[in-house]
């Protein structure tokens, strides 16, 4: 929430929520941005995600949309948006304002060192819910006179390469700038290079955990995540070559902290 | 996308799940999740303007579109619900 505000970027929430409803959800969370009242679904009708899939005669849902997130510009055109249908994941709203902004000033962060380059790897926040989806950048520095690879490459060769693995790691794409072709006359062969200063993106889902009122389910829908600090683990693999030589490929693994909050109400959540 | 089916199922797994849940399968969560997912859609495309409004606030205050924009943006959300 520091972070929309530093950039000049208001928050509000809509749902089918009477305002009384309203008024005591945001004094129980303590939120102090706009939750607006859309009794009847108008507006909801009106952006065209009203849910029609529900009958009128079901008073509990009647009336909810397809839920997600609109990044709406000052001159009121929609910027970005995230809409997830997968239940499983939600979207954390610094991944948003990493992809809209460049902002990692929220981010967790570690630096991986070699002879041939120097790689800043940060999460788009150090906590979240089982379920979100964090943002993570990637900012490479090479040294002059080397370089790392993109793709396509032949087999023997290792393109520049994040994988974040462990047991709380759910579905993970980044999103590479394209690598410049480059003659290589030592190889005498043309190949995807990155040099010098890039970025790049990436989205990292953290597991859903069924929240206790499914326990019903056992552990069919996933394994139970318990909420606390977690430390994500992740392999950075690349192959530096200069003009001259190769080094061998590496696999870097490093480490970033992660901390888990425990079950909230969905309109909470949103918060982050 | 047959939306009557969609909405029995639906309507079904809240009765069940009021009820007790005693007897949900995990096959039955999963098809009231498609079931309401059916025919997603998302609204206003990226550079379309949005649907202008004015909804009231939680402190009963009338709120336009224009005033909720912060200088750089509003992140407008929207939730199923707060009270579930």
């Amino acid at each position: 929430m520091k972070n929309l505000k530093a950039r000049g970027v208001n928050v509000a929430s809509i749902s089918y929520d009477s305002r009384e409803v309203l008024r005591a959800f945001a004094d129980t969370y303590k939120l102090e941005y706009p939750l607006l009242s859309d009794v009847g679904s108008k507006v909801i009708r009106a952006f065209g995600i009203f849910n029609t899939n529900v009958s009128e005669d079901n008073q509990m849902l009647y009336g909810i949309p397809f839920p997600g997130d609109y990044l709406i510009a000052p001159n009121g055109t929609v910027r970005d948006k995230v809409f997830l249908p997968d239940y499983q994941y939600r979207p954390t709203v610094s991944e948003l304002m990493l992809r809209n902004f460049a902002d990692d000033s929220g981010a967790t962060a570690v630096e991986v060192v070699t002879s041939a380059l120097t790689a800043r790897i940060s999460l788009s926040t150090d906590r979240c819910f089982p379920g979100q989806e964090l943002g993570v950048a990637l900012k490479f520095s090479l040294r002059p006179g080397w370089h790392v690879y993109g793709q396509p490459l032949p087999d023997n060769y290792q393109h520049v390469d994040v994988v974040f693995d462990g047991e709380i790691v759910g579905r993970q794409s980044f999103e590479f700038p394209p690598a410049r072709p480059m003659m290589l006359k030592a190889l005498g062969e043309t190949m995807p290079v990155y040099d010098g200063e890039f970025r790049a993106l990436g989205k990292l889902g953290i597991k859903w955990s069924p929240p206790p009122e499914v326990k019903f389910l056992g552990d069919s829908l996933g394994k139970r995540i318990e909420p606390g600090p977690y430390k994500l683990i992740g392999t950075l693999r690349f192959q530096a070559c200069s003009d001259e030589v190769c080094e061998p490929p590496q696999a870097i693994r490093f480490e970033l902290p992660l901390t888990l909050e425990a079950d909230a109400p969905p309109a909470a959540s949103k918060a982050d | 996308m047959d939306t009557k089916h969609n909405a029995a199922v639906i309507n079904d797994m809240i009765r069940r799940y009021v009820a007790g849940a005693a007897d949900i399968k995990p096959q039955d969560w999963t098809e009231f999740v498609a079931a309401q997912n059916d025919g997603y859609r998302t609204g206003p495309e990226i550079g379309e303007k949005v649907p202008d409004f004015t909804l009231t606030d939680q402190h009963g205050k009338n709120r336009a579109l224009a005033e909720l924009m912060g200088p750089n943006g509003l992140l407008l959300v929207f939730v199923r619900s707060a009270h579930w």
